[in-house]
């Protein structure tokens, strides 16, 4: 699929508006201005803020744009905001209270628990600092979806590599039970932007969509790497940076379950392999291996 | 006294958290800056492949990943004598140029001008102060509609990066050895279209609204001063031999001195670690201790000569000579659109240099042991790797990044960070909206996702590695 601005419109407020409407603040107001509207709140833990920025670069959503239009703002997302300090903790928690049981809360990093809960401390609200542990065990239950953005909110990643001193845990196992609906885990080092978007699209469309037992959207991640990778017929080399495949030195692709060979990466400009690496299997519950790949790996 | 605390300081990458007090007439008297999220990439790396740590280190920062796997790629390369070809330099120069231009771009636009403006009433622009809004109607207007279009051009300069190294985020192949893509004559042509767009940008709207904001904001270049001491790690190879386009360099008092890598230290008084202080990163270690009495941040404070120095785009242009105006506010905003008008058109130069084809990697495998350090540039300053390998594993490392320098706290001589420094004397307007404190911490582009990091508590990291003796 072509770029499309209008659906990246669609989605966030910010991101959106530049790309379909650069010149034209009144629409972009009457268009954004719907304050009726399940909005997002984003919230960030131990992570790089990598998956932010991937989302921001996103220029190939679906194509269910006009059936979205007016059905997203953003009202908490640290990293765009006009408000800071204080009135950035109220925007959080006047969200949270205003759209009780309608908001999508997508967390991305990993969440600190055991004894590191003070490993990350996302603000202060009344004076008292709030972890990203008790943040996410606060609003996780008043949002109608939650969405784990990225490996690390999705199975600890990077985040959470050995020795993981800073005991990170998921979206998934902190709120286990506590939520509406199962943890969306949208995997990725960082979340391809497709996958986010379109992602969001479809659980206010309609819901939940279809996980795989990684609690992923199997419409993503039901076919390997190398199951569609266009090198898969061509000769297997021993090192990268040579055109061939990287089976023998290792490549993830024959055993981790992402899309992409097909969507790509960064308006299509490229992806792993494309640019001779292997793929590291950044989608996969295990990653980061150690070492992060080796010829055995998927033995 | 009263006391002004921002927590969370927003639009930044990470966790950041500023506390000042004012005196009777409302002027900062004493400030502290905190970096909330610690992370623990040095340990994590330990035992590891040295190969892998450019792809693991980028994960520190999703913002600057590049920086981080050129730092971690050179220090592994440094132990092993090689030196990528020119083709791998320029390589490198164009994916981390693209990320300079992305970052910086993001920088102005949306990180920093809302503190000038107001944008679009609805969130995520609601709920910014109103303090201080000196733009009328009409340039407020243009001012919104470049933050939104500028929103493209940082996409593009992600995408442009993309044809060479993947993607973006987290590139897929800058790595000890050089960049293993085969940039064919098309894909060079496609980076250009998009270097052409994003130059034209920057010489056309970008130069103007930096002009603009200089001029309603003159006042600011006496804002935000601090120490006015400079420091640069030197970035983008010109050539095979050394050459760099930003040298490295120090300034102090305005003159321009020689870089010494042995002059560095940290130091963690006020710092939640518990380990020896004033360290130099190549024998330093942490074991964090959170609540420790006195400590007030996890960003441990990195000093040069035991000075602060502070790190960014104005350090690069100062030594380079492109940019020697004053230390404040503005003239950091002023010296991230010079740095970035100069690197630009250096791209096109670096992008005639490649060779469609032609091979930037050399397959150098893992160095055995040894000691090296890596030091580059992130958009935001000076970043520096310290790694030791032993068994062909990851015995040691240690990373510096840029807002370590910026954003530190006070050392152990009671010197304060020189964000801190920066804010103090700032005369605020109404404590309850506190621009001019957002404004210079913006100033200074932190991210405390970078900034953050631990060894192993030193027993633990001592009894299962053997540290080899610095040598080649
Ligand atoms: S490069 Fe990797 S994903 Fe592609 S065919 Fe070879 S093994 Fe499969
Ligand atoms: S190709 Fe593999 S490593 Fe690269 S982004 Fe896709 S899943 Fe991650």
């Amino acid at each position: 699929m072509r770029i499309n601005r209008r659906d990246f419109l669609k989605w966030s407020v910010a991101a959106v508006a530049a790309l379909k409407l650069e010149m034209d603040m009144d629409k972009l107001n009457t268009v954004m201005a719907a304050d009726t509207d399940p909005p997002v709140i984003w919230l960030l833990g131990s992570g790089c803020s990598g998956c932010s920025i991937s989302t921001l670069n996103v220029t190939n959503p679906t194509t269910i744009e006009d059936v979205l239009q007016n059905k997203i703002s953003m009202k908490y997302d640290s990293t765009l905001m006009a408000g800071a300090g204080e009135n950035a903790m109220q925007a959080l928690e006047n969200a949270a209270n205003q759209y009780n049981g309608q908001f999508i809360l997508v967390i991305e990093g990993a969440i600190p628990g055991g004894a590191s809960k003070n490993n990350c401390i996302i603000g202060e609200q009344n004076g008292v600092p709030l972890t990203m542990y008790d943040a996410v065990l606060k609003y996780g239950p008043k949002a109608k979806y939650v969405v784990a953005a990225g490996t690390c909110a999705s199975f600890g990643g990077v985040a959470a590599a050995a020795p993981n001193s800073t005991g990170c845990v998921t979206v998934k196992s902190l709120l286990s039970g506590k939520t509406a609906k199962p943890v969306v885990n949208l995997a990725g080092c960082p979340v391809n932007a497709t996958v986010m978007v379109q992602t969001l699209l479809d659980l206010i469309l309609t819901g939940v969509p279809s996980l795989d037992s990684y609690s992923r959207p199997s419409k993503y991640f039901s076919t390997t790497v190398h199951s569609v990778c266009p090198r898969r017929e061509t000769e297997e080399v021993s090192q990268p940076g040579i055109y061939g495949c990287y089976e023998e030195i290792g490549c993830k692709g024959p055993g981790n379950l992402s899309p992409c060979p097909s969507l790509k990466w960064n308006n299509r400009q490229g992806w792993c392999v494309q640019s001779n690496y292997p793929c590291i299997g950044c989608t996969s519950p295990a990653f980061p291996l150690n070492p992060v790949i080796s010829v055995s790996s998927h033995d | 006294m009263s006391t002004i605390k921002l927590d969370p300081v927003t639009r930044l990458e990470g966790h950041l958290k500023v506390e000042v007090t004012l005196d009777a007439n409302n002027a900062v008297a004493s400030a502290t800056v905190a970096g909330m999220l610690f992370r623990d990439f040095e340990n994590m790396l330990l035992s590891r492949p040295p190969r892998d740590a450019a792809f693991l280190t980028q994960r520190i920062c999703g913002v600057c990943p590049v920086p981080q796997a050129v730092a971690s790629s050179k220090a592994v390369e440094k132990i092993t004598g090689f030196k990528p070809n020119l083709q791998g330099l320029m390589l490198r120069n164009l994916i981390q140029g693209a990320n300079f231009l992305d970052s910086g771009i993001t920088h102005f636009y949306h990180l920093s001008l809302l503190d000038y403006i107001q944008g679009p009433q609805m969130s995520p622009w609601t709920g910014g102060y109103t303090q201080d809004l000196r733009f009328s109607a009409a340039d407020t207007q243009t001012l919104t509609n470049h933050y939104l279009s500028a929103l493209q051009i940082r996409r593009k300069a992600n995408e442009m990066a993309a044809i060479f190294s993947g993607k973006l985020p987290h590139a897929a192949n800058i790595v000890p050895g050089g960049v293993t893509a085969l940039p064919s004559a098309t894909e060079i042509t496609n980076f250009r279209n998009y270097l052409n767009d994003i130059q034209s940008f920057i010489s056309s709207t970008y130069q103007s609204d930096v002009n603009m904001l200089a001029s309603a904001y003159s006042d600011y270049y006496n804002v935000g001063t601090g120490y006015g001491n400079l420091i640069t790690f030197g970035v983008f190879d010109t050539n095979t031999s050394g050459g760099l386009l930003f040298p490295a360099g120090t300034v102090t008092g305005g003159t321009v001195g020689t870089f010494n890598e042995a002059n560095i230290k940290e130091y963690n008084k006020y710092s939640y670690y518990s380990s020896p202080s004033g360290q130099a990163p190549a024998s330093g270690t942490t074991t964090a201790s959170y609540g420790k009495s006195g400590a007030y941040t996890w960003l441990k404070s990195p000093r040069y000569n035991n000075t602060p120095f502070e790190a960014g785009p104005l350090a690069r242009v100062w030594v380079s000579g492109d940019y020697r105006n004053g230390v404040s506010v503005m003239d950091r905003h002023m010296a991230r659109y010079v740095e970035m008008a100069k690197l630009v058109s250096n791209m096109q130069t670096w992008l005639d240099q490649l060779t469609p084809g032609a091979s930037g990697f050399t397959n150098i495998g893992d160095p055995a042991s040894g000691s090296a350090s890596g030091l580059t540039e992130a958009p935001r300053g000076a970043i520096g790797h310290w790694l030791s390998v032993s068994s062909s594993k990851i015995s040691k490392y240690q990373i510096i990044t840029p807002t370590c320098w910026n954003a530190s706290p006070m050392d152990d001589s009671g010197n304060p960070g020189p964000v801190e420094k920066a804010l103090i004397g700032t005369q605020v307007a109404d404590p309850a909206q506190p621009v001019e404190l957002l404004r210079i911490v913006h100033s200074f582009d932190p991210c405390t996702g970078c900034s953050v990091h631990v060894m192993s508590p030193d027993g633990v990291e001592m009894s299962k590695f053997v540290v080899q003796p610095l040598g080649k």
